[in-house]
């Protein structure tokens, strides 16, 4: 650290005394975060403007903020108790006076349940997918970083993960784990690991080679800080464009496990158990019976095409 | 061409061993979990204790792996007290019955997929493109087991036409043949989709190179310069093939549940319910074990038909 920023002595006048050079430090930290963050301010401000143009993605957009908000003020958007029903009201049709969804087998209000169910649903949605963001690139940023035997290590265990289909691996983790949402959430997120950490490792050694990555290390700053201020910023696209697309694929893994019966425990709404114990009613009531499938569906879809908006917002620019 | 096939069949081999790995772990991290379904409540400790003796628990962690290992590789996969058989057995007995359905649906998917990506690539903006992009979207965004449920309400329930479920040979060719349809549609959806989409955009990205001009300057017809971009647009197409015939596997167990197909995605479901954890053990390591063999094929086939990916290896 003492013989390598000479280039930048004029700079930032770093010294030969300790005092020096952590001013100097201080400095160079000062002049990159301003710059950073006055990047970063353009750039999020102009993905944002353009994904605004983009009128499908904003269509999805809001329709996934509506899921959201109704999923948060469910008691205050319906007044009907989505685990107590009333067996005289079983089945009733959509639009039946009182149950705008109508009832399910057991005289519950299909609205009720259909919004605190999005409680659980988009839960299992979205915090296996920001835990395996999280962890993931964690692990893809130190083995694009290190290199070496520990990274080759780390993305080795990676590949044995991905080596099983998505969806068994889930089924396979909650199996071992036993049902409850919170191993469902465990499962997914395990899931999504391997993937995150792939998109993550790959964009960092497409970043650790360029130009700025190699400036910030003359300039003196140690691995970790070029990991920190240098790569995570550019890797973290990639890997917010990659996770956006991942969150309805978690809603459809969760519902999957919750229909095999390892998902939250009966009797709490959650959209994959309600389908299931409304698949026995899909010929008496077939409108009913495919509501919360209708809901995964519009949820997932919505998922998507916010995704594909948010990825062409951010593309053009790189 | 030898030698790429030696490297990809050792690069398998670690692979492989790391799925045992995971598989054991995966039935042994909780306590309790390795000897679920024999011991019930009323045991007494000593009872307990007998029985874990007896399946070798109370080894050191490694050493019960080796074991396992040992007789997995002898097609051993452990005995189902539930069911009363070698867990071997009733997997042998689900494996070609889920190996029709995923073969077929594997067929069925990827050939319609790679035919309306091929029409959407090859005809940007038209109909047919704006078509195939709203089905590909649908078709990642619907839960199989949603569709499939629709299926039977609309075809087996409403219409009466194909039957609900799984049936056998011994029930006539035709009768087994139709019993394929509803599965296989509801399962292979989500693989057209996906072939679909990577088709395309594979196409598109072929036919905006600088070949494709000097074809058509050179005066080949469309019909010549469009095989030309197939064949050089495939092999993205090949890769996720193999990952579809995997997902194909895992999917089977919702797929399967429906329409009580008896393959290995029945067995797990019902082995989940009964906590019969070593038939989910075993149905896991093979269905992984069948999805790195037949992902090592599609990288073979892939070095044979595209000499760039042969070059990269060797």
């Amino acid at each position: 650290m003492t013989q390598v920023p000479v280039l930048l002595d004029k700079n930032f006048g770093a010294g030969t005394t300790a005092a020096d050079r952590a001013e100097a430090d201080r400095r160079r930290d000062e002049w990159n975060a301003a710059r950073t963050s006055e990047q970063s301010r353009s750039f999020w401000s102009a993905t944002f403007r353009r994904f605004l143009s983009n009128r499908v993605g904003v269509v999805a957009a809001v329709i996934v903020l509506l899921l959201v908000l109704g999923a948060i003020f469910a008691p205050w958007i319906t007044s009907a108790d989505p685990l107590l029903g009333k067996p005289t009201e079983r089945l009733q049709n959509l639009g039946a006076s009182g149950h705008l969804l109508g009832t399910d087998e057991q005289g519950r209000d299909m609205l009720a349940r259909v919004l605190y169910g999005g409680r659980l649903s988009l839960l299992a949605g979205f915090v296996p997918t920001l835990g395996a963001a999280l962890i993931g690139t964690t692990i893809g940023v130190t083995a694009g970083i290190l290199r070496g035997v520990v990274g080759t290590a780390l993305m080795r265990t990676m590949d044995m993960l991905y080596a099983f289909p998505a969806i068994l691996l889930a089924i396979a983790v909650g199996a071992s784990l036993g049902p409850g949402l919170t191993n469902t959430i465990i499962a997914v997120t395990i899931v999504f690991i391997p993937p995150v950490a792939r998109v993550a490792e790959s964009a960092t050694r497409r970043v650790v080679v360029q130009e700025f990555v190699e400036a910030a290390r003359l300039s003196g700053a140690g691995r970790l800080r070029v990991a920190r201020s240098q790569v995570l910023p550019n890797v973290l696209n990639d890997v917010i464009v990659y996770a956006s697309s991942l969150v309805g694929v978690a809603m459809i893994i969760a519902a999957s496990l919750s229909f095999l019966g390892l998902g939250s425990a009966p009797p709490a709404p959650e959209w994959g158990y309600m389908l299931n114990s409304l698949r026995g009613m899909v010929s008496v009531a077939p409108l009913v019976a495919i509501v919360p499938g209708f809901f995964i569906f519009l949820t997932s879809v919505a998922f998507n095409l916010a995704s594909d908006a948010l990825r062409e917002a951010m593309d053009s620019r790189l | 061409m030898l030698r790429v096939a030696i490297t990809r069949i050792g690069m398998a081999v670690p692979i492989l061993f790391g799925v045992s790995i995971i598989v054991f772990l995966l039935m042994n991290v909780l306590p309790g979990s390795a000897e679920a379904g024999l011991v019930s409540d009323d045991m007494s400790a000593a009872e307990r204790q007998a029985i874990r003796d007896e399946l070798g628990l109370n080894d050191p962690m490694p050493l019960r792996y080796l074991h396992w290992l040992g007789d997995a590789l002898q097609g051993d996969l452990g005995y189902s007290a539930q069911r009363r058989r070698d867990v071997s057995d009733l997997l042998i007995q689900a494996w070609s019955n889920t190996a029709v359905l995923a073969i077929v649906s594997a067929v069925f998917g990827i050939s319609i997929g790679l035919w309306l990506g091929y029409l959407a690539g090859t005809r940007r903006g038209s109909l047919i493109d704006r078509v195939t992009g709203v089905l590909s979207l649908s078709g990642l965004s619907i839960p199989s087991f949603f569709l499939a449920i629709i299926l039977l309400a609309v075809f087996a329930g409403g219409l009466r036409i194909l039957p609900s479920g799984g049936a056998t040979l011994d029930q006539g060719l035709w009768m087994a043949i139709r019993s394929l349809v509803l599965p296989v549609l509801s399962g292979s959806l989500i693989t057209m989709a996906i072939t679909a989409r990577v088709t395309r955009a594979s196409i598109v990205d072929v036919a905006g190179s600088d070949f494709v001009e000097t074809l058509r300057a050179k005066g080949l017809s469309e019909f010549e310069v469009r095989r030309h971009i197939l064949r050089n647009a495939i092999s993205p197409v090949l890769t996720t093939s193999g990952v579809q015939i995997g997902a194909l596997l895992g999917g089977s167990v919702l797929v399967e549940t429906i329409f009580r197909w008896p393959g290995m995605g029945l067995l797990v479901f019902t082995a989940i319910s009964a906590r019969d954890l070593l038939v989910v053990q075993g149905a896991t390591l093979v269905i992984a074990v069948t999805f790195v063999l037949v992902n090592l094929v599609v990288d073979l086939l892939q070095a044979w038909i595209d000499p760039r990916v042969r070059g990269a290896v060797s």
